[in-house]
């Protein structure tokens, strides 16, 4: 039992730096979290625009542009998602959370959730500068813009599949680097699309295929296979099929370490 | 008949390397403050993440008021591990506010726990600002809040210096007195001494003692610690032979020896050490406690 203590000294919980009410689930406290850490999340917006800005400036080969900028959204999504678990679980969070009377399904898309906000807003910016600098057509930029983000979300739940199997910082970035650089060659990211063959149904199933066609069509390229119609289509397929996982890999996530 | 808050049968957890816990049979009823006592290395830790829903254990059974689901026992129960994990971007209260919001406590009632834990004054700082002892001020705070019906503590002591511990031995008392039930795993023996109502001797594993610790502490009755610092290697055997000598252990420094009170018994223990008293370095009396009877009891120092 806790001791008696005066009424007038229980006032109303403060708000926190944010100027916010207190957190009531795990998703709005990791994204306070984040928000918090001004200098890192600074330099988390500004290092894609060190990138897109030159890129989108200078016309580059829209190939290339295309698969830079692809390859930037899949590091964003899985680096940030990956190492930042795979870090809670070194600190004894997830253990914490983990005898908190929340599901693990829960836990883990509430975390993705966070982490994905956050992603959607470094993506937003980079579609942002898209805008200003190659004025594509509004159905291309929002359909890619669309993509994108789920892109990101399919990155964040390969990040979170590799937080199942690791449990230091350094460790799940060697894994992502293992897992990511083949499913982008098998998008064809670094060669192009075969017209036919194992890599081509493989590169349908993957959404890096799809947004790198994206960004070529926004910096006015012409892709051999991307339509703004196939990318509204793809898009909340490939958001569904990653919230699936990331519930499917909250008890493996829990496991480990227990 | 109520079920125990807590009860584990023959739970085993054991580690690749063979360390861990098991087989081991516990229960923790309402009222009870269970203090699971043993060196490093004894499993306490890993006891504790099973009885905790954290871990679950190879062999045996864990149940909590009398129901084996993890998932209803999370609801009943709030734990402190030994890590000071929390989101240290945010202040003292958003995590509170997190903590309780997830195991339904209101916030009036988490607020209470935030001034009786003397950190109310920082509850609107950034945790990163905080000391290790705020902190785990205010992980204690966190699982006090609402009192739950069950309590897991791991090395709850760590970090607190003697207005937290008194704070913390005022809080499991009250708790005590309410019904509720709490685990202590710790080797803080002065604390578990004020707070304790049954305490468990672990040695690798297992747990080799199980009883009262009114009952423990009236069994030292007329015995002595003795500790010699020693420059050499005493002769523990002879000085076993001495008799009143119920224990007697290496330290670091010397030896630790157990012995009931008699006249004659520091001359006799003396008189074992042949040409090594010149070696000898220091030798103190003291009133014998629960380290004591742990090593009387299981024969090693608690901090072997």
């Amino acid at each position: 039992m806790t001791e008696p203590v005066p009424a007038a000294a229980l006032a109303a919980p403060a708000r926190g730096r944010l100027g916010l009410g207190p957190p009531r689930s795990l998703w709005q406290l990791e994204l306070r979290a984040t928000l918090s850490r001004r200098r890192a999340l600074f330099i988390k917006m500004g290092f894609p625009l060190l990138l897109v800005i030159p890129l989108a400036a200078t016309n580059a080969p829209q190939f290339f542009a295309g698969m830079l900028l692809t390859i930037l959204i899949a590091m964003v999504g899985t680096v940030g998602t990956g190492v930042s678990v795979t870090r809670s679980r070194g600190s004894g969070w997830l253990d914490r959370l983990a005898v908190l009377p929340i599901p693990a399904w829960r836990v883990s898309l509430e975390i993705f959730f966070a982490g994905w906000l956050v992603d959607c807003l470094q993506a937003t910016l980079v579609f942002v500068i898209l805008e200003i600098a190659q004025r594509p057509s509004p159905l291309v930029i929002l359909s890619t813009w669309l993509l994108a983000l789920a892109t990101l979300a399919f990155s964040g739940a390969l990040g979170l599949a590799v937080a199942t199997l690791t449990d230091n910082a350094g460790e799940a970035m060697l894994f992502l680097a293992v897992i990511l650089a083949p499913l982008l060659f098998l998008s064809g990211l670094f060669t192009g699309v075969p017209a036919e063959g194992v890599r081509y149904w493989v590169a349908q199933v993957l959404p890096f295929s799809y947004l790198s066609d994206g960004f070529q069509l926004v910096l006015h390229g012409n892709p051999p296979y991307g339509s703004p119609a196939a990318f509204l289509l793809a898009a909340p397929v490939f958001l569904l099929v990653s919230l699936a996982a990331c519930a499917a890999l909250g008890r493996p996530l829990m496991a480990r370490g227990a | 008949m109520t079920a125990s808050a807590l009860l584990a049968e023959e739970v085993t957890r054991r580690y690749r390397n063979g360390r861990g816990v098991g087989p081991v049979s516990l229960r923790v009823d309402r009222g009870e403050v269970v203090s699971l006592i043993g060196p490093n290395g004894s499993g306490k830790t890993t006891l504790l993440r099973c009885l905790a829903t954290r871990s679950r254990p190879q062999l045996g059974l864990v149940s909590w008021f009398g129901d084996p689901s993890r998932a209803a026992a999370r609801r009943r129960l709030a734990v402190v591990f030994d890590a000071t994990a929390n989101a240290d971007e945010l202040t003292g209260r958003e995590n509170l506010a997190f903590f309780s919001a997830a195991r339904g406590v209101p916030s009036r009632e988490a607020e209470r726990v935030l001034q009786a834990a003397e950190i109310a004054e920082v509850g609107d700082d950034q945790v990163a600002s905080y000391s290790y002892g705020m902190r785990r001020r205010l992980l204690l705070a966190e699982a006090l809040a609402g009192d739950p019906p069950l309590l897991l503590l791991d090395e709850p002591t760590l970090g607190l210096d003697v207005s937290g511990q008194r704070w913390l031995a005022r809080a499991l008392k009250r708790r005590s007195q309410a019904g509720l039930a709490t685990c202590v795993s710790t080797n803080d023996t002065q604390f578990v001494e004020q707070v304790a109502t049954r305490v468990c001797f672990l040695v690798e594993g297992k747990v080799v003692h199980d009883a009262p610790l009114l009952d423990l502490l009236d069994s030292l009755g007329g015995t002595r610690q003795i500790l010699l610092t020693s420059r050499e290697t005493l002769p523990l055997e002879r000085m076993r032979s001495v008799p009143g000598v119920q224990a007697v252990a290496a330290t670091g420094e010397g030896a630790t020896v157990v012995a009931q009170q008699r006249e004659g018994l520091l001359a006799d223990l003396l008189a074992t050490l042949g040409d090594l008293d010149r070696s000898l370095l220091d030798l103190s009396v003291r009133e014998p406690g629960l380290a004591e009877c742990f090593l009387r009891i299981t024969g090693r120092p608690l901090d072997d």
